[in-house]
């Protein structure tokens, strides 16, 4: 009886109170109606996303792209044929991300433990990887897009190699928009990494024991090629609830959103919904408010 | 400009009207949207209290073997109340769990683990080797107490201890260190600083966001986590159908 009458309590509050709100704006002067709010996005502009602000737009939004596989097996398609959707839908998603004014995108695009696959798979994938960092290189350049590539790059085939390099020299100059692309990338292989990174220095004298802390260690992480090494928000598809290795010391605070639906499938509609969770939501990043 | 001035009232007027069409518009989508979110809380409550009470066969035998190391996040504010910290680590012996890493940012959990194990009938202090001394049909549960001086810190404590016994070894000039910094190399040291290096399969994170609140990050490679809003507002369903669905989840760790 009590919780019906709170439901219907809050359902009246919801209905009236809003409307109380006075509706009606002061009347502005000629200069202050032609002004937009910077604050919301103005309805009609380029397919609205209702509900967004800008000011609270993530700064760095991370994706680990789960599902291609499994689009593939439902759509009758070979697997190679899921790889390539789910990389189309990584350009589409990293346009619409600089469009609403995120301009770090990270994304997981080959973990450590992917080895593990099939020859003819991770073949598959490091072509894939090789085509579209070659094809998409004046695309990068004509967008003002830097794109980085982490990860533990002793293993990948050369010539793909040879790709990264290029397109990392082509694009370095860009500062606003920043693609990473995480390749053989292994979160524990980034600690390990620092580490290592770290007794190096020391050995060279520029760096002392007591000096490692928190902060000179996350400047040895292999996101250190961004400003915003730490994601404001992390995006996995297909339904799985687990970040599989991927940015675990740089995922601290950052809000995870875990989508059922698979890779391909992830568009403007799914980014959207991810955005306006984000957006509800209050972080306090371990401290008291 | 005699035409000027109406016609500027004219188009203020109708600028006015359409910001009041759209923000009516505006409230009534917030509105739906949010008796949405009501209508699936209540949906939600209702399928919670009809686990709790048994209704749905599903519930009535988890495959609680399958999970080995629980872990709860608990968000600072919730962490204050350690009455509903014991009220769920008590239902979790019930389910079954036997092993449960506390978690808490500011190591409020910590400094209540006399009263925590006081309390909760059964448990006791995870010991370091994790070797937990009982049957797995007694009612027992061994608790960790961790706060983010187990993260991040622990981590710069572990890479310092690595850094000191590469220094002390004197390595050849060529030595890159591969041999001397691996990740056992690396979980060993952080046994040596206190951490005690159980990975969790199963996160249940209790708070208003969707994030880890800074759980140890070393320990969450595979680890499922799962959003269980505020611990305030927790429920006996809602934890035994995370539990379930835990039990059905297959990963294929990359592969």
């Amino acid at each position: 009886m009590l919780y019906l009458l709170c439901f219907l309590l809050s359902l009246l509050s919801l209905l009236l109170l809003p409307c109380l709100r006075p509706c009606f704006h002061a009347k502005k002067s000629l200069k202050d109606e032609k002004e937009i709010d910077e604050r919301t996005y103005v309805v009609g502009e380029e397919e609205p996303p209702t509900g967004l602000r800008r000011d609270l737009m993530p700064r760095h939004v991370a994706v680990i792209m789960d599902g291609n596989r499994r689009w593939a097996k439902q759509a009758g398609l070979l697997t190679s044929q899921g790889h390539e959707a789910g990389a189309k839908r990584l350009i589409e998603l990293l346009e619409l991300c600089f469009k609403l004014g995120i301009n770090t995108v990270s994304a997981f695009a080959f973990s450590t433990e992917n080895w593990g696959r099939h020859k003819i798979e991770v073949n598959c994938l490091m072509s894939l990887m090789q085509h579209y960092l070659e094809s998409k290189t004046q695309y990068f350049q004509r967008e003002e897009t830097r794109v980085s590539v982490i990860g533990n790059l002793t293993k990948i085939p050369e010539s793909l190699l040879h790709k990264i390099h290029k397109i990392e020299k082509a694009t370095k100059c860009y500062k606003k928009k920043h693609l990473i692309l995480a390749i053989d990338y292994s979160g524990r292989f980034d600690i390990m990494h620092a580490c290592k990174s770290i007794v190096k220095k020391s050995e060279q004298g520029l760096i002392r024991e007591e000096d490692v802390d928190e902060k000179l260690f996350e400047r040895e992480l292999l996101t250190k090629c961004t400003e915003f090494p730490s994601p404001d928000l992390l995006i996995r598809t297909s339904g799985e609830q687990r970040i599989s290795n991927f940015f675990l010391w740089q995922l601290a605070y950052t809000e995870l959103f875990f989508s059922p639906v698979l890779w391909p499938d992830f568009d403007k509609k799914k980014l959207l919904e991810a955005l306006v969770s984000y957006q509800r939501r209050e972080r306090r990043f371990g401290c008291r408010l | 400009m005699d035409l000027y001035d109406p016609m500027m009232h004219v188009s203020s007027w109708i600028r006015q009207v359409g910001n009041l069409g759209l923000d009516l518009l505006w409230r009534f989508i917030h509105i739906v949207v949010s008796l949405w979110y009501i209508v699936f809380g209540i949906f939600e409550a209702i399928e919670s209290y009809a686990i709790s009470l048994g209704f749905d066969e599903r519930y009535n035998s988890i495959d609680i073997k399958k999970l080995r190391c629980l872990a709860v996040a608990v968000d600072i504010a919730d962490a204050r109340d350690v009455a509903n910290v014991i009220e769920l680590l008590q239902w979790l012996t019930t389910i079954g769990v036997k092993q449960v890493g506390l978690y808490d940012s500011q190591g409020l959990l910590k400094k209540s683990k006399d009263l925590v194990l006081a309390t909760v009938p059964g448990s006791f202090l995870l010991e370091e080797n994790g070797k937990n001394d009982f049957s797995p049909d007694e009612k027992r549960i061994a608790i960790e107490f961790i706060s983010s001086s187990d993260n991040k810190e622990a981590v710069m404590k572990a890479a310092n201890i690595l850094l000191q016994r590469y220094l002390k070894s004197s390595p050849p000039e060529n030595d890159k260190g591969e041999n001397f910094f691996t990740e056992s190399h690396l979980s060993e040291a952080l046994r040596v600083v206190g951490d005690n290096g159980h990975v969790p399969d199963l996160l249940l994170v209790y708070g208003p966001i969707r994030s880890h609140l800074g759980f140890p990050a070393w320990r969450l490679r595979y680890t499922e986590i799962v959003h269980m809003g505020s611990l305030k507002y927790m429920r006996y369903g809602s934890l035994l159908k995370a539990i379930h669905k835990f039990t059905g989840v297959r990963q294929n760790y990359g592969t």
